[in-house]
Formats: C-alpha cells, sequence, structure tokens
C-alpha cells in the first residue's frame, strides 16, 4: 500500500464513526456509572444535585456480602461445569467427519436462536413443582414430595450453565478444529491412555478455546439477572437481581450505580488477568500477524 | 543514456531490515529480464516496488522516460503475474481478461474482440464461461497471463509464477513463457529463486543477495565468470581457493601460491600485483580425472589427488578428491562407453587437471556463501552443508 | 486404537439437554391444560389467544422497527471498523480494537445500567430512539468481530491485481472488495438482527411506557402468568427462526 500522509486522513475516516460511537455510548455511560456512585438519590428515582459518599457507604449494607459471594460462586461452578461438558464436546464435534461438524455446529447453535427468554421459561415449566419432570422423579423415588426443583440456587445454576454453554462450546470447537490430531495418537502411541493423552496433550493444545470459553461464560454469569430472576428465589439473589431491584423497584438509581460499579470492578479483575497472562503468549489472538 | 527502465538507488528498508539496499539498474526494452536469488534477497520487493505495491524510501524509477516513482499502481503502464495468480473468483475467465480493458472504459464489442483474440493465444476458448476454482493451475496460469497481456503493458511482472506449478507442468509453462515473450516482444522481468528458469529464460539476470546486486550480466557471464562467491555458489556448483598472487606469467597470466598446491596457473583480468591475497573458483565440470599424470602444458593446471567420494548418477559422476586441506569436486561426463574401461574408484591416487582459462578470480568472497552449495558432509554429524574446506584454513572477507 | 466414548456420550447428553426444554415447549403449545400439568387434550385455542392479543402484535411492531434500524446503522459501522482494524495496525488502532472487544465481554445489565444513567443524567427520555442508540451500540462489536473475520481470510493480492490492471481504490472496492466480502458482511448483519430482536436485559433498562419490544412482553407475561400463551408464542418464534436460519442457509449457497 503506498504510504505518506494521504493514507493518515484515510485511516482516521475510516475508523472515527465507530470509535466516536462507542466513545460516546459506551465510554461516557461507563464512566458516568462510576460518578454517579458518588450522587444523591431524590425520592422520586432521579439523581440529586451534588456529591456525596452516602452511596458508597450504602455498599456496606450486611445483606451485601452473602449476594457477592454467592455471585461469585456460582458463576465459578457454571463456568467450570461449562468447561468440563464443553470439552469433551469440542473434541467430539472437531473429530467428527467433516459433513458432520457442520450439523453439529449447527444442531449446537439452533438454541441460541430461539429466544433467551423463552428457553429459560421452558425451564421454569420443566422444573415446576407440578411439572412432568417433578412427577416422573417422584415416581421414581429420586426426590420427596417436598422436593422444590425450582427457586433456589440449583435450578439458578442449571439454566444458567444451559444458557451459557454454547457460548463456551463454539471457542474450544473452534480451537480443537485447529488442533493436529495426529499428536493424540503419537502419545496414544507412546504408551499414554486415553484419558492422558487427552489431559496432556488435548487439553493444553487448545488452551487458547479453553480461556476465551472461561471468559464468555464467566463474566456473562457474574452478571445473570434474568435467570436468577425467573428461576431462582429469595435465597439465591444475585449482584444482577439487586441492581434491578433498586432500579425498577426501589427507584434509587446512585445505589444501583454504585453496585453496577462494584460489578463491573469484579468483571475487570479476570478481564486484566487473562490481558496480563496474554502478553507474549497470544492467547486471545486477535488479529493475524501484519507483515512487514 | 537511460536505458528503456531504470532503477536508480533504490533503497527500502522494514524497520531495521534493509530489503533493497541501493540497487541501480538498467533494463533494456523488450529485454526478458531475470532478478535472481535466494528468498529474503529483495528481489520481490524491488518488484513491488515496480509495479507500484512499495514506495522506496530513497530512489527513483523511471520508465520510457518518465518518472513513475510516485505514481500509483493503476496508473502504470506496468502489469503484474501474481505467484498465486489472484483471479477474481466471482468473475468468469472471459470477464477476469476483459477486466482490465472494461475498467479503462472501452466499449463491449473492442472488449469482446479483444478477449477472443486472448482466449485464443492461450487456446481457452471453451473454457471462456467458466470460473477460477472450476480450471487447472495450469490454465489459471494462462488466465493471468492473458488478464495482463491484454492491456498491452511496457514492462510485464511475473513473480515466481512457476512456484505453485509441479515439475511437468513447469517445464512446459517455461518453454510457453518463453514463446510467448518472443511473439509479443514487451520487456519482462521476472523475479525467481531457481537459477534452471532464470539461465533457461533470460536475456539478463541480476544475482540478488541482502538486497544489493551481486551481479549482472548474461547467463553465460554470470556462470563462467562470477565476480563473487555468493554467485559462483548460488548457481551451479563450484570450488573455492584461496592463496596468494606469487608471480605474473605475461601479461595475461598470474601464478598462484595455494596451500598444498603445486603452481597454479589462472588467466588474470583483475590487474593484480604480486603479493595481493586472492580467491580462486574452478567449476567441478572445467576440471578432468585421470589415473594417469597428464601433459603439463603452460596454461594447464595439474595436481595429485586422493579419491574421498564417488557419487555415480548414469549420466556422469561426481567425485570428491582431496587435496591438501581442501576438497574439491569433479564432474565427470561419461563420453564413452563405461563398461570397457576401469572407472575411477574410492581410495585412488587420481590427478587432477584444469586449464588456466577455465579459473576464476573473485572480487568477494565470503565462507558463509559456501553453505549455498548442497554438498555430502564429510562426517557425519556436521551439518548438510558444510563449507568444504577443513576448519585450518584462514577466513575469507 | 481404543477410543474413549466418554466425549460422544457426553455429547449426545449435551445435545438432548440442549433440546429437552424446547420440545417440552413445544408440545405444551399444543396442550389444552392452564399450567401445562398433564395432558389434557390437543388444541389450537392459544394459537388462536396469541393472534387477538393486540399487546403483542404492537411489541412484534416495536421490535422489527428496532431490529432493522439498529442493524442498518450497526452493520455499516461495524464494518468500517473492521476496515480499519484489518488495513491498520498503529497504536490508534489498539485502542479501537479495545474499543470494540470490550462491550462483548461485559455483562448484559452493566451496559443496560451504564445506558440508562447515560440518558437520564442528559436528559433523554427513554423510548424506541434509546432502545436503537443501545442495540447500535452492543451489535457493532459483532459486526466487526464477524467481517474482521472474513477480512483476514481474504485474498488481498486480489486487490492489487486490480489495481495493477487499472482499477483505482474506489473502483476496487465497488468491483472486487464488495461484492467477495458481501457474504461475511451479511453474516454480521444477521447476527446484528438476531441480538436485536432477541435482547431483553439491555432494553429492559432502557425502554420507556409504549416502546415495549417482544421480549420485554414475553418477560411480563412470564412474570404474570399466562403460561399457555406463551408456549404458543415461543413455537412460533422457533418456527420463524428455523425458516429464517434455513433462508440464508441456501442464500448463502452452502459455502461451508
Amino acid at each position: 500500500m503506498p504510504d505518506g500522509r494521504r493514507t493518515r486522513g484515510a485511516e482516521w475516516s475510516v475508523t472515527l464513526p465507530s470509535f466516536l460511537w462507542l466513545i460516546v455510548l459506551f465510554v461516557v455511560p461507563s464512566v458516568i456509572v462510576f460518578a454517579i456512585a458518588f450522587k444523591p438519590a431524590t425520592p422520586y428515582g432521579g439523581i440529586g444535585a451534588g456529591w456525596t459518599l452516602d452511596t458508597i457507604r450504602s455498599l456496606g449494607n450486611p445483606n451485601y456480602p452473602a449476594i457477592v459471594w454467592r455471585t461469585i460462586w456460582l458463576s465459578v461452578v457454571t463456568t467450570v461445569a461449562c468447561l468440563l461438558l464443553s470439552v469433551p464436546m469440542g473434541y467430539t464435534m472437531a473429530r467428527a467427519p467433516k459433513r458432520w461438524q457442520n450439523t453439529l455446529l449447527l444442531l449446537v447453535i439452533i438454541p441460541f436462536w430461539t429466544s433467551f427468554l423463552v428457553r429459560i421459561f421452558a425451564w421454569k415449566m420443566l422444573l415446576h413443582p407440578e411439572g412432568a419432570l417433578k412427577r416422573s422423579l417422584v415416581a421414581l423415588g429420586v426426590a420427596g414430595p417436598d422436593t422444590q426443583l425450582l427457586y433456589n440456587s440449583w435450578a439458578v445454576l442449571l439454566v444458567l450453565v444451559y444458557t451459557e454453554l454454547p457460548f463456551a462450546i463454539l471457542p474450544i470447537y473452534a480451537a480443537a478444529e485447529k488442533f493436529d490430531f495426529r499428536l493424540i495418537e503419537a502419545a496414544r502411541d507412546l504408551g499414554a491412555s486415553p484419558f492422558q493423552a487427552f489431559r496432556s496433550v488435548f487439553v493444553p493444545g487448545i488452551r487458547r478455546g479453553i480461556v476465551t470459553a472461561m471468559l464468555v461464560t464467566f463474566i456473562p454469569a457474574l452478571g445473570a439477572y434474568v435467570v436468577p430472576d425467573i428461576v431462582g428465589g429469595p435465597s439465591s439473589e444475585m449482584l444482577g437481581n439487586k441492581i434491578a431491584q433498586r432500579t425498577f423497584v426501589d427507584r434509587n438509581l446512585p445505589e444501583a450505580s454504585a453496585l453496577s460499579a462494584l460489578l463491573a470492578l469484579a468483571v475487570l479483575l479476570p478481564t486484566f488477568g487473562v490481558l496480563a497472562l496474554n502478553r507474549g503468549r497470544n492467547l486471545l489472538a486477535p488479529k493475524s500477524e501484519s507483515s512487514p | 543514456m537511460a536505458e528503456f527502465l531504470e532503477f536508480e538507488n533504490v533503497h527500502k528498508h522494514y524497520g531495521k531490515v534493509r530489503a533493497v539496499d541501493g540497487v541501480s539498474l538498467s533494463i533494456r526494452r523488450g529485454e526478458f529480464f531475470s532478478l535472481l536469488g535466494p528468498s529474503g534477497c529483495g528481489k520481490t520487493t524491488l518488484l513491488r516496488i515496480l509495479a507500484g505495491f512499495e514506495r522506496p524510501d530513497q530512489g527513483r524509477v523511471f520508465l520510457d522516460g518518465q518518472d513513475i516513482t510516485d505514481l500509483p499502481p493503476h496508473k502504470r503502464k506496468v502489469n503484474t503475474i501474481f505467484q498465486n495468480y489472484a483471479l477474481f473468483p466471482h468473475l468468469t475467465v472471459r470477464q477476469n481478461i476483459g477486466f482490465g480493458l472494461k475498467i479503462a472504459g472501452v466499449d463491449r464489442s473492442t472488449i469482446e474482440r479483444e478477449v477472443d483474440a486472448m482466449l485464443a493465444l492461450i487456446q481457452m476458448e471453451d473454457q471462456a464461461g467458466k470460473y477460477p476454482d472450476q480450471v487447472s493451475g495450469g490454465q489459471k496460469q494462462r488466465v493471468a497471463i492473458a488478464r495482463a497481456l491484454i492491456k498491452k503493458p511496457d514492462v510485464l511482472l511475473l513473480d515466481e509464477p512457476l512456484a505453485a506449478l509441479d515439475l511437468k507442468l513447469r517445464q512446459k509453462m517455461l518453454i510457453e513463457l518463453d514463446l510467448i515473450h518472443d511473439e509479443v516482444g514487451i520487456t519482462f522481468v521476472y523475479v525467481t529463486h531457481d537459477q534452471g528458469e532464470a539461465m533457461s529464460l533470460s536475456d539478463r539476470i541480476a544475482v540478488m543477495n541482502r538486497g544489493k546486486v551481486e551481479q549482472l550480466g548474461t547467463p553465460t557471464e554470470i556462470y563462467e565468470a562470477p565476480r563473487s562467491s555468493f554467485v559462483a555458489a548460488f548457481i551451479g556448483d563450484t570450488n573455492f581457493f584461496e592463496g596468494t598472487v606469487a608471480e605474473m606469467v605475461g601479461p595475461d597470466y598470474s601464478r598462484l601460491a595455494i596451500d598444498g598446491f603445486p603452481d597454479v596457473v589462472v588467466f588474470n583480468d583483475k590487474q593484480l600485483k604480486t603479493g595481493d591475497l586472492i580467491y580462486l573458483s574452478v567449476r567441478p565440470e572445467k576440471i578432468r580425472i585421470s589415473r594417469d599424470r597428464p601433459e603439463q602444458g603452460a596454461h594447464s593446471n595439474v595436481v595429485p589427488a586422493h579419491v574421498e567420494d564417488v557419487v555415480y548418477l548414469g549420466s556422469h559422476t561426481k567425485y570428491w578428491v582431496r587435496v591438501q586441506d581442501y576438497r574439491i569436486a569433479v564432474f565427470q561426463q561419461h563420453n564413452r562407453f563405461l563398461l570397457d574401461e576401469q572407472p575411477i574408484r574410492w581410495g585412488e591416487d587420481v590427478f587432477i587437471r584444469w586449464h588456466a582459462d577455465d579459473g576464476f578470480m573473485l572480487e568477494r568472497y565470503s565462507e558463509s556463501d559456501e553453505r549455498l552449495m548442497g554438498t555430502p558432509p564429510e562426517e557425519v554429524g556436521e551439518s548438510d552443508n558444510g563449507a568444504e574446506r577443513a576448519p585450518t584454513g584462514t577466513d575469507g572477507a | 486404537m481404543k477410543r474413549s466414548r466418554v466425549p460422544l456420550y457426553t455429547t449426545i447428553a449435551v445435545l438432548v439437554f440442549f433440546y429437552l426444554p424446547v420440545l417440552v415447549l413445544v408440545i405444551n403449545s399444543f396442550n389444552a391444560s392452564r399450567f401445562s400439568a398433564g395432558w389434557e387434550g390437543f388444541t389450537l385455542d392459544w394459537y388462536r389467544k396469541l393472534w387477538g392479543a393486540r399487546e403483542i402484535w404492537h411489541a412484534l411492531r416495536n421490535t422489527l422497527i428496532v431490529a432493522t434500524v439498529a442493524t442498518t446503522v450497526s452493520t455499516v459501522l461495524g464494518t468500517t471498523a473492521a476496515f480499519a482494524l484489518h488495513r491498520y495496525s498503529d497504536r490508534l488502532q489498539q485502542l479501537h480494537y479495545l474499543l470494540i472487544y470490550t462491550p462483548l465481554v461485559i455483562p448484559e445489565i452493566l451496559m443496560g445500567m451504564s445506558l440508562l444513567l447515560f440518558f437520564v443524567a442528559i436528559g433523554f427520555e427513554l423510548g424506541l430512539t434509546t432502545i436503537i442508540l443501545s442495540h447500535i451500540t452492543f451489535s457493532m462489536s459483532y459486526v466487526t468481530m464477524t467481517v474482521l473475520g472474513r477480512l483476514q481470510d481474504f485474498d488481498w493480492s486480489l486487490i492489487e491485481a486490480a489495481q495493477d490492471l487499472g482499477a483505482d481504490w474506489w473502483t476496487t472496492v465497488r468491483r472486487i472488495l464488495l461484492p467477495l466480502l458481501a457474504p461475511g458482511i451479511a453474516a454480521g448483519a444477521l447476527l446484528a438482527f438476531t441480538l436485536s430482536i432477541d435482547d431483553f436485559v439491555i432494553t429492559f433498562f432502557v425502554s420507556g411506557p409504549g416502546s415495549t419490544t417482544l421480549p420485554v412482553r414475553i418477560y411480563s407475561m412470564i412474570k404474570h402468568g399466562q403460561p399457555p400463551l406463551i408456549n404458543a408464542l415461543s413455537t412460533l418464534l422457533l418456527v420463524v427462526t428455523f425458516v429464517t436460519v434455513w433462508l440464508s442457509q441456501r442464500l448463502m449457497g452452502d459455502k461451508r
């Protein structure tokens, strides 16, 4: 490409539209979240004038630590469960004959194309105390008549895994597809059992996909709102619920803002952790190497 | 007086890497000119500067008297055949060939006519409606050529066009390229790392290494009179000797003192004086090998040697013989029926001889250039392109 | 060589897990029972009720308006961003990439919250416009990533060949780059459209009265009963999705 001052102008003109838009509608609102955490609330659900530390102090609410802890805990378990399921799945999919791979991929993606709310609602129906599932479990003697499948942390966990799993499978599959499976054969040839080969050759080989899968599972789980709202109960409240409650029920925007800031910090930590690990190890690989 | 195509002191660097390091070349109108060298030598960069895809940091490019250095590629009367052909996948063969004319605003009927003529030239009339992914590699090659030639450019650039073809096809396309050049008569600038292609097709070759032109000349000049150890080693094979000028022998010859050798005489075209350090290159096919001591003429060099390796290849045999620190390659063609004779075998003591005119003195020598030649290692464990000389020699410049 | 069956069984189990609730939903949409407790006979009543539910049609209309506008704008913005990121690789683009990438990894609730606060702070009334602006903001990045992936696979020598043959930059873009990139851009647009139609959390935070979209309507239906109607609606949505996917596969000509 001919270089020179001309292309500098060309570069700015291609970059500016998206750049400006995101500055105004993404960066600025994000900053505002942190700013409003220092403002007082008006009784009518608005934002008051002046600045105050009261809102920040409200974070000291004794209910919060349990909620935060539960949010982190559920997110971790969800992520682990998703990984445990998606890695063998990615393995199977990548090893399947080419014709099948597309079909399998479609099978994984299609539920994702149905409405998010609808899928959660479907689980609400399934797990309903008078639903078919509960009644079959009781009939099988696995559950008692009082066992609650719904409105608790287990339901939330189950549905979180359900909604996040496709997001975990896709990057794992993408990495597995590029994996050279002859390495597994070589390991087997040298005496490794299937599990050993899987663990010491395959898993490290797709570590980029695993890191991506962890990111796209853990972070949305941290911010989960709809799932605990629909299939969870008071004992399974997550940070997202609290933020929504403060916004829509209590009409206290500054407190909601403070909580959001807290959530944002919780999200930033693993992200920066990954970025720090990424230096030199190219785990996120945004784009191919550019030639001189 | 400037030639048709001139590179004037062109420099191009990427960061610290000097891709093109002060190249000046003159290419004549209608010439088949090759840029030959190993990968990374700068030949492709130079070609891209000519095409307009790169701007030199320094230096100018002139085409037919006009300074085209700052012209964008679409304004130059230069067309390129890309290594991967770069045929537009969403256009048919016919549309690909006619693309340049369509862009130029030529009317429909003229385009039809010209494209038909091109299709006839490349013998693909019945494939005109096909898409690039439906034709073979050789056919893609031809479509690329037709697409470029239809615009009647001043210069046609070819970027390693035969690299993606298999051997048989490559040989066939070599001949076709030659024929096309003869028929069309425009200047070809051909980039390759394959010396066989360059030697067989070119009127002149520029041998490049590390951004510089090592030597510019006809294939024969390059081969028979290499200026540097790089050219001598990159093109074909050779033997290198190091010594000093002992005395002059007449106005045209010098006697050299080389460690372990009796007096060696060589044609002196470099005005060297007694005492000068020199490096000598003698190609293996110029050396004769025999059991009996041959007659020694005033200008023939005869040296006793010991046979270390023999590789029989049917039409010829390669010998590696030892003289003191030197391991010398000798190629012997078998002109006569061999079974009646007693071929020279491993371990024999022999004589090698070559004529003073067949040796050539180098202007530049670098020991690392010896690695360019594919020679068998002296022992197991040596790197497969090990230097021919045992480590006791002094190293070159 | 003996291969473990565990990965295969896991895959099958997961696929069953995926489709089970969906199947139950579809079946129950024809179930005459009000609470989907047991099968009480086949009926199309719920579909009939759905047909007459005006709020749902209104919500659907809003959803389509939002999706169409948001997809158009975000496709344009996302495609230009992909060009910039692919063609240049200086500091500006590194920052640019960070801006594009981050919305993809933060939870929706944070985005919804921040946009709500933003609109409140500048006094912008919540309604269809705020929804559209928000949708553009989050779907742009998806378009960028999709198009960027195609650009990275793009054979740049085709651009050089076009220029070599006399085409200036605009002609090259028009005749070579865009036609070959069109499937990628279309894929990005389709993704943006799908995301917009299905978005709930962000929309919930920035919508005002009278600007309900379909997901928001579904949410309130879930919260306030009427399960069989939701079943019927969900089934219909499923059918629409399938048809759309099938259509787009046909249109894309099955290239990979």
